[in-house]
């Protein structure tokens, strides 16, 4: 066997393996994180030997099948494993937050009695989002999406026994249900049309859906819109894209190490990585694209503006995370494949960091999350809150940092496209850095700075988190702030992801703005001259002069908003009009269909109908049989007679 | 000379064959039976089958009819009840039969040459030795079935007429699922004071 | 010997079927009466067969009467059987009695 195929399996096996030992070896504590990191941490290694093989010395990419699982006439079920450029980086990715996550979890999870499922969830989390991405066909992408999604729907319902966290979990699950069933419909169009699972196959010949229609009910429709439409479905729902973003704020339930890996850092971005993943056809429907800008506008926009009225630490960060990823989306509609990888990465580190930051928080307030009851924490936190600002600064795109690098380049890519919808994203994605920096030093003032809100007899307990905790917030910040200085050049104009993602000269953003690029100091020297930099700026000013200098300021501008507020509050009225028009709509149907068809129709017309009519005929038939021997004997010699005239 | 022996017999086996259904008296009737069978046996000998005719009356007459004759003496029967409708029916009776009659002999007369294709006899047509070579070679399987059948007669028949007590414990389910619960349980107002 | 055709004996078992037929509706109400009905059908069928057993030479013919003996003999054992049981448990042999099952 081909060693990088092996290295491969080997990495995305073995957290499956410590979560089997973990989960139903029924170890200890420590040995359940021994085995897990232990497990988890040479995945990364095997990702990162990998990623040198195949981004630093530009080795070939790995596309082989390791196991036929199904073979047929027409249809071969594989499970194979593709490592290119696209795959390898989240695979990284993806190991390496996910380790040290592992590691920081030791320390929040210390006195939960579910230690070991914890850490069995968390690496089969792991086994599943490398499955994930590394899938050569559409199965096996299949089979990852839905297992990271089992696995997320796990862990928000970790404690399961408080109710809210049930109720969490639940609506996660059938919010992904519409997602998925919109993906598997995706992934049955591409069987049905191309006759192939495999990605080799289907891209190499996605030319074949051009001018391809599919005629639904007199009309003509795209066979690459609807293949792609279905599939960007499931990748709405994956990636909490407006209108099926409601779960992932309530996902907040789960335990904070969950918060950053799944609905943070790689989880929820599975979408954006499908996305790119699916260039080649992506590229054919320029409909779809432009769809995807326009709810990637739009989620970033208006989820960022949501984020302003929470005030649950990790819900001000839930909703920061729907904003990036609507950045992210708006990047894949404009064909800036590259750049929403590119902040893909860069904001699962920089989130990462900022979800374990306010996990430190939570430990040391003892699980509790209002920011109201904060204030002031620096003084006794110092590495907390060097981290949260680090991540903090790198989320608003403070020049420099790696979010400045991957956001700007978003931006920029907006006012390249020419979609019809580039406009208005490129307004709202501008007009969103502001809010951006609004929330987010929001947050940071209201938990670190400010008055002492905390209770007295609490502040003598505040103390720095233990090293398990702070280590990895340390080890996180590195690439939090400085990733982006070597990958800009190289992931967005050099050519980094190679054959993996496809774009068609029409579209190709990032070319136009490779002319402009000259260096990434001068590119951080010209982005004070921009709009967006003064923006965020704005941002962090405005939060400034209301969390800090005027903290009544905020509650006047709410009460005088008014209605304003209260539909922030109620976050735009989605989860009402899901429970009550939609959810109640669809009651109001099923209990009709139950009463009427079920009951009815079915029940009484069909099937005590039958019996009934049965009843009604022998009640006529019955009477033939008097009991009368002697008639019974007649009949019989009648028919005897009747058959001899008929003989004769 | 034969033919008046055939038809002397036939005539007697109409004749009693028709008094058997018309005798008022069971008993007449079951006498009757026992003439028909012994003309018919006579008649049998005509063709031959002598082992059959003799087989007739002694298991027939013998046994079956003897066994007819016990139960008739045996049952207490209330006859005016049972001849009830026996003139209004007998139009009718009369007139199917005759049309049926009528209807087999002449389906007979245009079917069938008579004696046409009579095939020559082997030499020991009719013995005992000669129907016990087909017996027990051709048709040994449903002799046997024949022996099985009989078996199952003889214990049903006790079975349904046998009085003496029965020695099992087995469950009666029709009895089980009969009871009801006011049966079983009787509710009794008991009085405070007492 | 000259012996009558088979024909004449064809007649004579259908005359004898026919008399029982008509036995069997002018003795509608008296069970045993009709049992000895179906035994005369069972003797005329067997003339039949012998008839023809004769006529053709064939054994089959004359087994069958054999086994037909057998399987009446059976019948009427068991027939006498359901009497006896029914005059112990209802005390009639009317068949007019008889119509628990009548639709």
């Amino acid at each position: 066997m081909n060693p990088a195929l092996m290295a491969c399996l080997a990495a995305v096996l073995l957290p499956l393996l410590g979560a089997l030992i973990a989960g139903l070896g029924g170890v200890g504590r420590s040995t359940a994180h021994r085995v897990t990191i232990a497990c988890t941490g040479i995945s990364t290694l095997l990702s990162l030997l990998l990623y040198k093989r195949i981004i630093l010395e530009q080795g070939a990419s790995l596309n082989e099948v390791a196991y036929t699982w199904l073979g047929g006439e027409w249809l071969t079920l594989e499970i194979g494993f593709l490592v290119d450029p696209l795959s390898v980086t989240m695979m990284v990715v993806v190991s390496l937050v996910s380790w040290l996550i592992h590691i920081y979890t030791i320390g929040y999870m210390r006195d939960d009695p579910g230690y070991q499922r914890f850490f069995s969830y968390i690496s089969l989390f792991t086994f599943a989002m490398l499955m994930l991405v590394t899938a050569n066909n559409f199965l096996q992408l299949f089979f990852g999406w839905e297992a990271v999604g089992l696995v997320s729907y796990l862990l928000i319902g970790f404690w399961f026994k408080r109710e809210s966290a049930i109720a969490a979990n639940l609506k996660a699950f059938l919010v992904n249900r519409v997602g998925d069933f919109g993906f598997i419909i995706g992934i049955a169009a591409v069987l049905a049309f191309f006759g192939s699972l495999d990605y080799d196959t289907v891209f190499q010949r996605s030319d074949e859906l051009r001018g391809a229609v599919l005629v639904i009910l007199g009309q003509d429709i795209s066979m690459a819109t609807l293949i792609c439409g279905c599939l960007f479905v499931g990748a709405m729902g994956k990636s909490a894209q407006v209108p099926l973003h409601v779960w992932l704020p309530d996902s907040m339930e789960g335990p904070t190490p969950i918060s950053a890996l799944i609905h943070a850092a790689t989880m929820v971005t599975a979408g954006i990585f499908m996305v790119a993943r699916m260039s080649p056809l992506y590229e054919l429907s320029e409909v779809v694209l432009n769809l995807i800008l326009i709810i990637g506008a739009v989620t970033a926009l208006s989820m960022g503006i949501l984020g302003i009225v929470q005030h649950d630490i990790k819900r001000v960060i839930a909703y920061s995370t729907l904003s990036q990823l609507g950045y992210m989306t708006a990047a894949l509609g404009a064909s800036a494949y590259a750049a929403a990888m590119f902040h893909l990465v860069t904001h699962a580190f920089f989130k990462a960091l900022l979800f374990l930051g306010a996990g430190s928080v939570i430990i040391a307030l003892h699980h509790k999350q209002d920011l109201r009851n904060m204030g002031g924490l620096y003084r006794y936190m110092p590495l907390t809150w060097i981290a949260m600002l680090a991540g903090s600064l790198s989320l608003i795109g403070f020049p420099g940092t790696a979010g400045f690098y991957s956001k700007e380049a978003i931006i920029e890519a907006m006012h390249y496209s020419r979609l019809p919808g580039a406009g208005f994203a490129a307004f709202a994605l501008t007009l969103g850095v502001f809010f951006t920096g609004l929330y987010t030093f929001r947050l940071l003032f209201l938990a670190f700075h400010g008055r002492e809100r905390t209770r007295v007899d609490e502040r003598e307990q505040l103390r720095e988190s233990p090293r398990v905790v702070t280590i990895p917030l340390l080890v996180l910040m590195v690439p939090s702030l400085v990733i982006g200085l070597p990958l800009v050049e190289l992931m967005l104009y050099g050519g980094y992801f190679r054959e993996s993602i496809t774009v068609l000269p029409q579209h190709a953003v990032l070319a136009t703005m490779r002319a402009d690029f000259h260096g990434v100091w001068s590119y951080a020297a010209h982005a004070l001259l921009t709009w967006p930099f003064w923006l965020a700026m704005a941002g962090v000013a405005v939060a400034a002069y209301c969390y800090l200098l005027r903290p009544q300021l905020p509650g006047r501008i709410a009460t005088a908003a008014g209605p304003w507020y209260r539909l922030l509050l109620c976050k735009y009225g989605f989860d009402a009009f899901y429970l009550g028009p939609l959810a109640g709509g669809v009651r109001r149907v099923a209990h009709r269909l139950w009463q009427d068809v079920d009951s009815t129709l079915i029940d009484r017309w069909m099937v005590n109908g039958t019996a009934h009519s049965m009843y009604l005929l022998s009640a006529v038939v019955r009477r033939l049989q008097t009991g009368r021997l002697y008639h019974y004997a007649f009949m019989m010699i009648l028919g005897l007679l009747l058959l001899g005239l008929l003989q004769g | 000379m034969t033919l008046i022996a055939f038809y002397g017999f036939a005539g007697l086996y109409l004749l009693s064959g028709l008094l058997v259904v018309t005798l008022r008296n069971p008993m007449h009737a079951a006498l009757s039976l026992v003439l028909a069978f012994f003309s018919s046996a006579a008649l049998w000998l005509f063709l031959q089958a002598e082992f059959l005719a003799l087989l007739l009356v002694l298991i027939y007459v013998g046994a079956v009819m003897v066994l007819f004759l016990f139960v008739v003496l045996l049952l207490d029967i209330n006859l005016a009840v049972l001849r009830e409708g026996f003139i209004r029916w007998l139009p009718v009776g009369g007139a199917v039969a005759i049309a049926m009659a009528v209807g087999i002999i002449a389906a007979l007369y245009t079917e069938l040459e008579d004696a046409a294709g009579a095939v020559a006899l082997p030499a020991d047509y009719g013995s005992a030795a000669w129907i016990g070579q087909h017996l027990y070679t051709a048709y040994l399987y449903p002799f046997e079935l024949a022996g099985a059948v009989l078996l199952v007669a003889i214990v049903a028949a006790i079975a349904m007429t046998h009085r003496g007590r029965r020695r099992r414990r087995a469950q009666d389910p029709a009895a089980q699922s009969r009871v009801q619960a006011s049966r079983r349980v009787r509710l009794v107002q008991l009085d405070k004071d007492s | 010997m000259s012996v009558p055709g088979p024909l004449h004996f064809l007649v004579l078992g259908a005359l004898m079927f026919c008399i029982s037929v008509a036995g069997l509706f002018i003795n509608r109400k008296n069970m045993i009466v009709l049992l000895m009905c179906i035994e005369l059908m069972l003797l005329s069928v067997n003339m039949n067969f012998i008839a023809f057993a004769h006529h053709l030479g064939d054994a089959t013919g004359q087994i069958f009467v054999l086994f037909i003996l057998t399987i009446a003999a059976a019948e009427t054992a068991i027939g006498l059987a359901i009497l006896v049981v029914l005059i112990r448990k209802r005390d009639t042999i009317n068949v007019a009695d008889m119509d628990q099952l009548h639709g």
